[in-house]
């Protein structure tokens, strides 16, 4: 099923575009929203989720018109915020028991039989019967996995979910997901390019509220071969480079000394080595072209 | 870093637009009181006529401090949160770690918080200023501004009010986290403070009562507590020790909380928890890091969104949000606190001399009232935190994606509410079924708690419920809605005092209930069922709201949210809103039109208005000559189950007078009527809304001419809103005056408030005419168109039934289905008579040959023996002291409840409720018999009433109530004995001095008394009490027979006080003429003290005890201020040594008892005995005397009976 999301806007209260007009097309898969803090991610994921109506625009899913039908499409959902809470003194046995009871599973057998596998699924098993709100930050965010399986979603919306997970922890989440996300859509904000790159069939570059960039992580990779360029420069030298070149990043070495990436269709410069262009020369590319012409 | 904190804090509040909504209400709160006592309304409402200054320094005290309590409940709010809110958002994981002190942090936090509360408190301040100066208030009960009173209030008990309860909140709130805590906090304190008020009550204890009281409310009474109105309105709240001893002991206490916190506070990040438990083992804790490819094959399971499913996941919410709030221990703390409260309501225990009654199931329920403050506040608190609940948890993200729809989500709300409100229901339960079988009674009926409680209560809370829930869902943020659902509570009963006095408009209010063993009960459900039916309506309507305004998401504005409401606010809705909206209206102008279309309904303005009209237009006939009533002759018919009467009657009236009569003035009441002459006549006025009908007689009334008037009276049909009738199923008792037609114009009507009479130029009144006006003497006071009368009744009822009238039974049959009773009185009476008819069973009895009976509802058998003799002890006592009883039978009848008896010719209908399930403990510590009292007062009215009866003027009630009262007294003592009475002398006492202060128009001296019953009952007996102790009983009671028969049964013109009193005048010695005036002619108050005691063995073996004592007296004008001498200054001081102040009485001759006692051991029970008991003449304020006794005294004391009235009865004995 496929997610399309036109014309939508959104302003808050305080003036601030959060959604400008935007237009998105999602197939089946695991779909990364890349966008650094404060592009609207959140927004976006939340007006999908239901959560918060748009200005205007549509969104539809497969043939429900998530702003009309909600419910029908909360029937088919599975949501992480970006952080959440829970009620205290409840072990996540009974939380996921009660969301279950939620997401319609009428039969007390079959919420015994699929919170036991959830739990499972997210190796919670073992710490079922201890209350959630005493949950270590990766256990409570693979109870936040848990209860998002609960009603078999086709649609999976997740926030931010590996900002603060160790490495293992960001793995067995990923690993998790893509699991899950291979029969239906999973849409997965990130600002951490690298999650993108490991787990994502498609994405998108959000900034202010747009798409800048709609494409896959391989392909965008693909189309920037022969285009970036590097060299390493004195700390003094950085700002008179910035001016000259189109420098995406630039990255200290043990020596004090500067690694900067540049953008160019052409070497800029003999003292440019071609590099492999990497998901994150993307993601700037897309911020840069973006930002606001100083005159 | 203080300051910094300090103002930081102080702006966060200046920003906040709570503050300004906190103080908004306030202001208006204050300024609607202020303003509605000092009469702003008065033009639409009732007048606010009174003697009482509202802005007297210790009215705006009272005000002030009452208003103030409400602040308590921000402060969970405002000190409460101060650090909490820290923590809340995660301020403290940065703030704890910069380098300020505990100290300057907690200091800062605390008094900027206490600052924002004092900001709100001075908007109280202004607003009752304000409010009490508003154009349209009364000025005649409002006096200039006083600052010392606002100043004294604020200072003296307001700030220490403050810190101390703010430092509990900040305790509570800081180591809990948890705000809800905070307000279960506040709860809580105001219920133990109610419960050390009550287990304190006894006069005795007042001091430390005083002390204790976290308020200082009790301690300030200590000295206030009998204050006159004069004093009330004039003087300021003594600084005096004890309020100073209070205020000192919990300002010590809030420095100890706040002590504590600052012990106890760390900059850390837990909060501190309390464990019963020992901390488990700890152990090292890792987890798993590989692994983690797994298969996901999640189960099949079936989903279900229909809605039975849904309501079956809302009763599922439901249970999970009951569970959250009945394991939250503030909830549990509520939970137990209340069944102590309402076990200590039930038990009285702070009033040793109550006596109690059996614990029936409906005084359980009753007791349980104690407990309606803590439900409601507990549905307004918990609405709150469960609408928030996801909110305040974050975990709304969560929920609000699931397909569960949104009525679900609030109706479980609402039904875990309704379980709350089960719960806290059955705590009264359980609290009334322990002190049943802690009193060894076994009848429980459950069936009665289920009904009441489950049933008819609990539809109240509900109608609460809704109205929580969709104030809570407005507002979203818990505190601000508790705070104004508690405004809301609170004032929507208020609204009657603008004006808006009916309950249809009024949101919850309407009819109540009553239960009674006779009548269960009676037919006061149909009509409560009928408006809670109403406003469930409305409730549902509310709940509709609610359902439009739930949040679902994260919407961001009030505007967004108003969007979603109209988008949410489908045709499916519309249309319940409609249905609900018709019921809700049709059922309202039902009721509407049934009390104001139908009936006319007259506002209390209008009522007032009436009056006003009553006496300017029939006052001129006030005396204009009317012929006596000398027969009547009824015929009653009561049916029970239909609640209807049916009456007819004939009266015979004589011209007495020495006038020609030419028109009769017909005064009767608003029930269907007929009347009918036996001479021709012309209906020249009939005046439907007075009821007020004048017929000129064709051929006028000859002095000594008969005059006949054939009546008949029934109800209108009873509906279902309105009772048309004053018959109930079982237990009617209906007195004449409220059925049958009388004769000329009646006072009663006419307002007595000389402020409120001003404004509407009427003359000042007088009430009734002065005993020394002789040509007031014609009428007696219970009637104005009759003398005695000769009387016959046929009274019929429903077969099951007995029907009562004064008389006796000449004849009884039963005919179609009715019971049939003949009554014929054999000797004159006054024209006072009532109907009873109830299922009764009777018990009979003789004395000499009077034959008793007593009418009873069965299963009130507890008390009839003591009724049976007090009876006798009565009829023996009047009998041997001043004359023969009338009538050769007595009947006591009883009827379903009211709290009193009263007294007809050979019959006494005696309430239910009032000593007939009394619990009587015989022993010496036990409370007062009043059952036996009682019974003794209403025969002794057999003579004093229905014997002698005084004219309609000024003291007439001395001769009927004090008399009754006095021979009760005399009776008890010679069951109880002399030392026993101090217990009843001391409670009269306190009554009297109690209820003098809250006199509204003036106190006039016994002989002279307005017929206010502190006067006649509790003043009355104390002073005749008095005399027969000062000039001996057999003295005081041969003059009185001397009177008696002078007076009884005498015709026009009617004995008054002063005769009376020149009869005890004439056999009192010269030198005690003086108690003639202190006690009958004038207010006189003593004011007796024990200073010092010493005792001594002397070398015979005796005792000599050393005594010095004051005894000092002053008089009370009408209004209650006090005088020292009458003309000329003759009034004495005294001045103590390092006293400024002298102490001033009024010239003094008078004999004192002087008293010493022992004690005996009889079997392990302390008794006093008497060693030394004589009435010493007393000349000087301060005095020293030495007095030998044979034994080792143990206790001291002047006037130690309390024979005399002395506003301090708790300083008149010393132990030794």
């Amino acid at each position: 099923m496929k997610l399309v999301i036109t014309n939508l806007t959104k302003t808050y209260k305080n003036g601030v575009k959060a959604i400008d007009n935007l237009n998105l097309e999602i197939g089946t898969g695991m779909f990364g929203l890349l966008g650094p803090n404060g592009a609207g991610k959140s927004s976006l994921m939340r007006t999908i989720a239901t959560l918060q109506s748009p200005d205007s625009g549509s969104i539809m899913f497969g043939d429900i018109d998530v702003l009309e039908d909600k419910m029908a499409l909360r029937k088919i959902l599975g949501y992480l915020p970006q952080s959440f809470g829970v009620y205290p003194k409840m072990s996540a046995e009974d939380l996921l028991d009660y969301f279950a009871a939620l997401k319609g599973v009428s039969s007390k057998a079959d919420r015994q039989v699929l919170v036991k596998e959830v739990l499972e699924i997210t190796n919670l098993y073992d710490v079922r019967k201890k209350h959630v709100a005493g949950y270590s930050g990766g256990m409570k965010q693979r109870f936040g996995i848990a209860q998002l399986l609960l009603n078999n979603p086709k649609l999976i919306i997740v926030d931010e979910p590996t900002a603060g997970l160790d490495p293992a922890e960001r793995h067995r989440f990923l690993n998790v997901l893509r699991e899950v996300g291979t029969n239906c859509t999973v849409i997965f904000s990130t600002h951490i390019v690298e999650d993108v790159k490991e787990l994502c069939n498609d994405m998108a570059i959000l900034n202010g509220g747009r798409i800048l960039k709609q494409t896959t992580p391989s392909h965008a990779r693909k189309e920037l071969i022969g285009k970036i360029w590097t060299k390493i420069v004195e700390r003094d030298d950085l700002e008179q480079n910035e001016t000259v070149y189109n420098v995406l990043s630039s990255n200290y070495n043990e020596d004090n000394t500067l690694n900067i990436r540049v953008f160019a269709d052409e070497q800029p410069d003999a003292d440019f080595i071609t590099s492999e262009p990497q998901l994150d020369d993307v993601y700037f590319i897309a911020l840069k072209q973006d930002e606001p012409v100083l005159s | 870093m203080f300051s910094t904190i300090f103002f930081h804090e102080l702006k966060y509040w200046l920003k906040k637009p709570a503050f300004y909504i906190y103080m908004a209400i306030f202001f208006a709160l204050a300024l609607f009181i202020s303003a509605t006592t000092a009469g702003f309304f008065d033009s639409i409402t009732a007048t606010t006529g009174s003697s009482r200054i509202v802005n007297s320094p210790s009215g705006v005290t009272n005000l002030f401090n009452g208003l103030t309590i409400f602040i308590f409940f921000l402060f969970p709010s405002i000190v409460g949160v101060s650090v909490y809110r820290d923590y809340k958002s995660e301020m403290h994981t940065i703030l704890y770690s910069y380098p300020f002190s505990k100290g300057n942090y907690l200091f800062a936090k605390f008094f900027s918080s206490i600052l924002i509360v004092t900001c709100i408190v001075l908007v109280i301040g202004i607003a009752m200023f304000i409010g009490f100066r508003l154009p349209g208030t009364n000025a005649e009960i409002v006096t200039a501004f006083d600052f010392k009173s606002y100043f004294d209030a604020y200072w003296v008990f307001i700030l220490p009010n403050i810190l101390l309860f703010g430092a509990i909140v900040f305790a509570v709130v800081t180591f809990t986290r948890n705000i809800a805590a905070g307000f279960i906090t506040v709860i809580l304190i105001l219920f133990v403070q109610g419960v050390t008020e009550s287990l304190l009550s006894d006069p005795d204890s007042r001091y430390l009562a005083g002390l204790l009281d976290p308020f200082g409310a009790a301690a300030s009474d200590y000295y206030t507590r009998y204050w006159t109105v004069s004093e009330q309105n004039e003087l300021h709240i003594p600084i005096k020790e004890l309020i100073l001893y209070n205020r000192l002991l919990w300002l010590g206490v809030a420095s100890l909380v706040f002590g504590l916190v600052y012990k106890f506070f760390q900059f850390s990040q837990n909060a501190l928890s309390f464990s019963l438990f020992k901390k488990a083992k700890g152990e090292r804790a890792t987890k798993r890091n590989f692994g983690g490819i797994i298969r996901i094959n999640l189960p099949k399971v079936n989903f279900d969104y229909s809605i039975l499913q849904n309501l079956k996941t809302t009763w599922k919410l439901s249970n999970v949000d009951f569970k959250y709030i009945a394991k939250s221990w503030p909830f549990i703390c509520i939970v137990l606190v209340g069944l102590i409260i309402v076990l200590i309501a039930l038990a009285d225990v702070g009033n040793p001399y109550s006596t109690q009654s059996y614990p029936k199931t409906w005084r359980m329920l009753r007791g349980g009232g104690a407990f309606v403050v803590a439900i409601n506040i507990c549905t307004f608190l918990y609405a709150g935190m469960l609408v928030n609940r996801s909110k305040t948890n974050r975990i709304n993200g969560l929920i609000d994606v699931t397909p569960i729809p949104n009525w679900s989500l609030f109706l479980s709300k609402f039904i875990a509410i309704i379980k709350m409100q089960i719960l806290l229901l059955a705590v009264i339960m359980v609290a009334g079924i322990l002190f049943q079988i802690y009193k060894g009674y076994f009848d429980f009926e459950v069936g009665l708690y289920i009904k009441e409680l489950f049933g008819l209560k609990l539809i109240n809370y509900v109608i609460w419920a809704f109205l929580a829930l969709a104030v809570q869902t407005l507002i979203r943020s818990p505190y601000l809605g508790l705070f104004v659902l508690i405004v809301l509570s609170i004032g929507i009963p208020l609204l009657s005092l603008a004006g808006v006095e009916q309950s249809i408009f009024k949101y919850n209010e309407g009819p109540g209930f009553g239960y009674n063993d006779m009548n269960g009960y009676g037919d006061s459900l149909d009509r409560y069922l009928l408006y809670k039916g109403y406003w469930l309506l409305a409730g549902l309507m509310l709940l509709i709201v609610t359902a439009l305004f739930w949040v679902r998401g994260l919407p961001h504005s009030f505007k967004e949210r108003l969007f979603i409401a109209k988008s949410r606010f489908k045709a499916s809705v519309a249309i319940t809103l409609l249905v609900l909206l018709v019921g809700f209206f049709t059922l309202g102008y039902s009721i509407f039109k049934e009390t104001n279309i139908d009936n006319v309904r007259y506002s209390s303005k209008e009522l007032e208005k009436l009056r006003v009209d009553w006496e300017k237009t029939y006052k001129t006939f006030e005396n204009y000559a009317q012929p006596r009533i000398i027969s009547v002759k009824t015929d009653m018919n009561i049916f029970p189950k239909e609640r209807n009467f049916e009456a007819s009657g004939e009266y015979v009236m004589v011209n007495k007078t020495n006038e020609i009569i030419d028109s009769i003035f017909l005064s009767h009441n608003g029930y269907p009527s007929k009347f009918e002459f036996n001479k021709a006549n012309v209906i020249v006025l009939e005046d439907t809304i007075y009821d007020f009908d004048i017929y000129q007689l064709k051929q006028a009334l000859l002095p000594g001419d008969t005059l006949k008037l054939h009546f008949t009276v029934e109800n209108e049909p009873n509906t279902l809103i309105n009772n048309n009738s004053p018959v109930v199923r079982n237990g009617t008792f209906i007195n004449n005056k409220a059925l049958f037609p009388s004769l000329g114009y009646s006072g009663g009507r006419e307002l007595t408030d000389n402020k409120t009479r001003k404004t509407y130029d009427l003359p000042p009144n007088d009430l009734k005419p002065h005993p020394s006006d002789s040509t007031a003497l014609g009428n007696t006071y219970i009637s104005n168109d009759s003398d005695w009368i000769d009387f016959e009744t046929t009274v019929s009822t429903s077969e099951d039934q007995i029907a009562i009238a004064p008389g006796y039974l000449q004849k009884e049959w039963t005919e179609d289905g009715r019971r049939y009773f003949h009554y014929k009185m054999d000797s004159k009476i006054l024209n006072f008579y009532a109907f009873n008819s109830a299922e009764y069973e009777v018990k009979r009895d003789k004395w000499k040959d009077v034959s008793l009976e007593i009418y009873y509802h069965k299963g009130h058998e507890y008390n009839l023996e003591r009724m049976m003799r007090g009876m006798k002890a009565s009829l023996e006592y009047n009998t041997e002291n001043f004359s023969p009883y009338q009538h050769k039978q007595l009947r006591i009848v009883e009827f379903p409840s009211g709290g009193f008896a009263q007294s007809f010719p050979n019959t006494i209908p005696f309430g239910g409720d009032t000593g007939f399930i009394a619990d009587i403990d015989d022993s010496e510590d036990g409370g007062i018999d009043y059952t036996y009292a009682i019974t003794v007062h209403e025969v002794a009215h057999q003579w004093f009433a229905h014997q002698v009866i005084g004219a309609d003027v000024l003291g007439a009630t001395m001769m009927s109530e004090s008399m009754s009262e006095y021979v009760s007294l005399k009776v008890l003592e010679k069951e109880l004995g002399k030392a026993q009475m101090r217990k009843f002398l001391k409670k009269a006492l306190d009554d009297y001095l109690t209820q003098r202060t809250f006199e509204s128009k003036r106190e006039s001296a016994l002989m002279y008394n307005d017929g206010q019953q502190y006067v006649h009952y509790q003043k009355g007996s104390l002073v005749l009490y008095a005399v027969s102790d000062y000039i001996g009983e057999k003295v005081l009671n041969n003059a009185l027979k001397t009177y008696v028969e002078k007076v009884r049964f005498q015709d026009a013109p009617y004995t008054t006080s002063i005769d009376m009193v020149n009869h005890i005048k004439a056999v009192t010695p010269d030198s005690l003429q003086y108690i003639i005036k202190d006690m009958f002619e004038t207010i006189t108050l003593y004011d007796n003290r024990i200073l010092d005691v010493s005792s001594s063995e002397m070398d015979n073996g005796k005792y000599k005890v050393d005594i010095e004592f004051n005894v000092s007296k002053y008089r009370n004008d009408e209004k209650g201020k006090r005088f020292y001498s009458e003309e000329g200054r003759d009034s004495i001081t005294y001045l103590a040594e390092g006293k400024e102040t002298p102490l001033v009485s009024v010239k003094l001759e008078d004999y004192i008892d002087i008293g010493i006692f022992t004690e005996d051991d009889l079997d392990g029970k302390k008794k006093e005995r008497i060693l030394y008991l004589k009435k010493h003449k007393i000349t000087e304020i301060n005095n020293k005397i030495s007095i030998i006794v044979d034994e080792k005294p143990t206790e001291v004391g002047v006037d130690p009976f309390n024979i005399l009235i002395d506003t301090r009865s708790d300083d008149n004995r010393q132990k030794l």
